[in-house]
């Protein structure tokens, strides 16, 4: 049933007993820096999707489970020991675009096919970090700049966009705090 | 008739069989049998397909060893993940969009320090995570209910007869019949019509 595996990036590194699978992983993966990508031990990550652009750097802790994760990222995305990623999480660090409808007009020239000079004007991103013995529910997002802390637990189909305090039992878009575990 | 005598199902793109748990009506159709990979009930007819009933292969049956799922008659079931650990029931005439999930456990502690010790010894697909002592409660949909896309029903929820979740909702409590609810968390938005031979409130 397994496919071969194939040859990981240079600046992707991956800690012992740690399984990685998914047919598209480095399909987005531009990031030139080193790591890249670190992995802990003992993590089962399928069906991952690293979506990295040049200077998006990604790291896990050790015991880390996910099934259809995707992660989005600009700059940084850290995740802790022991975090469980129900199914089909998605973790953003960037806003992908500007806010600024003007700006956003020259965004849409930059990233056009049509051959020219114009560079992308300045895009809004900020760190997610995601702390120790976090529980993500299925079809949660996390927003840029949310920092989750050690053993929250984020309820099913929750929207992150602000902090979450340790312990915390979050719920809903936007997620809020309903109670404590 | 999609199942063939050998327990494979017709025009898979999957190298596969349906298990022995798995009863499906020979009137039922079922795209794939990569819907049933993580299904691991133990008992005979844990899991039951009516009818008439359509299984689409992005449906994943992802019951565990205790699990129990019943399909009514002419649901239809588009690209729905059941997690169950107890009880999943679906009443006839269902319609369950893509990517909605059906969860009647968490399957993992609470608890951090608990959840913490569990996890570190666990190894394998995220699938395979389930703590025999987390708590499950049954999730039941009455007959006719339409569930949207990306929609969430969290343990211990029953559905009323004849009602509407909306895309993207996330169902924590219980919903009565011939209501639409939306939101995260979801909430009544207004009353449905009743067919003209249902049952009063």
């Amino acid at each position: 049933m397994h496919e071969p595996k194939q040859s990981l990036p240079p600046n992707v590194h991956v800690g012992p007993h740690s399984v990685l699978i998914g047919p598209q992983l480095f399909r987005r993966f531009f990031s030139e820096r080193d790591p890249a990508v670190s992995v802990g031990a003992h993590c089962y990550l399928e069906d991952l999707q690293l979506a990295l652009g040049k200077r998006a750097q990604v790291s896990f802790g050790d015991h880390v489970f996910a099934a259809g994760l995707m992660l989005l990222s600009e700059q940084e995305i850290h995740i802790g020991s022991r975090v469980v990623f129900s199914f089909h999480v998605v973790i953003a660090d960037t806003d992908f675009h500007p806010l600024d409808p003007a700006q956003r007009i020259l965004d849409a020239i930059a990233v056009s096919p049509v051959p020219g000079r114009l560079t992308r004007p300045p895009i809004s991103t900020a760190p997610v970090f995601i702390e120790d013995d976090v529980w993500i529910g299925p079809n949660v997002t996390i927003l840029k700049g949310v920092r989750i802390g050690a053993g929250a637990f984020i309820e099913p189909g929750s929207l992150v966009t602000r902090d979450v305090p340790a312990r915390a039992r979050v719920q809903g878009n936007p997620a809020q705090i309903i109670g404590e575990v | 008739m999609s199942v063939l005598p050998d327990r494979r199902v017709r025009d898979d793109w999957f190298d596969g069989v349906v298990p022995a748990c798995v009863d499906v009506d020979p009137q039922a159709h079922i795209e794939s049998t990569f819907s049933f990979v993580p299904c691991r009930a133990r008992a005979a007819h844990a899991v039951q397909i009516g009818r008439a009933a359509h299984v689409y292969s992005a449906t994943i049956f992802d019951v565990g060893e205790r699990g129990v799922v019943k399909v009514g008659p002419f649901a239809m079931l588009n690209g729905v993940r059941l997690v169950c650990e107890s009880r999943i029931e679906i009443g006839a005439y269902a319609a369950i969009s893509w990517n909605v999930m059906l969860m009647d456990s968490y399957r993992l502690p609470m608890d951090p320090a608990r959840r913490r010790a569990f996890v570190e010894r666990a190894r394998g697909p995220l699938h395979a995570l389930v703590d025999p002592d987390a708590p499950a409660q049954p999730i039941c949909l009455r007959d006719n209910v339409w569930l949207g896309f990306d929609v969430c029903v969290l343990p211990g929820v029953t559905i009323g007869e004849g009602s509407v979740v909306g895309a993207g909702s996330v169902v924590c409590s219980d919903v009565p019949a011939y209501t639409l609810v939306a939101g995260n968390p979801a909430r009544p938005v207004r009353e449905l019509p009743r067919p003209a031979n249902a049952e009063a409130p």
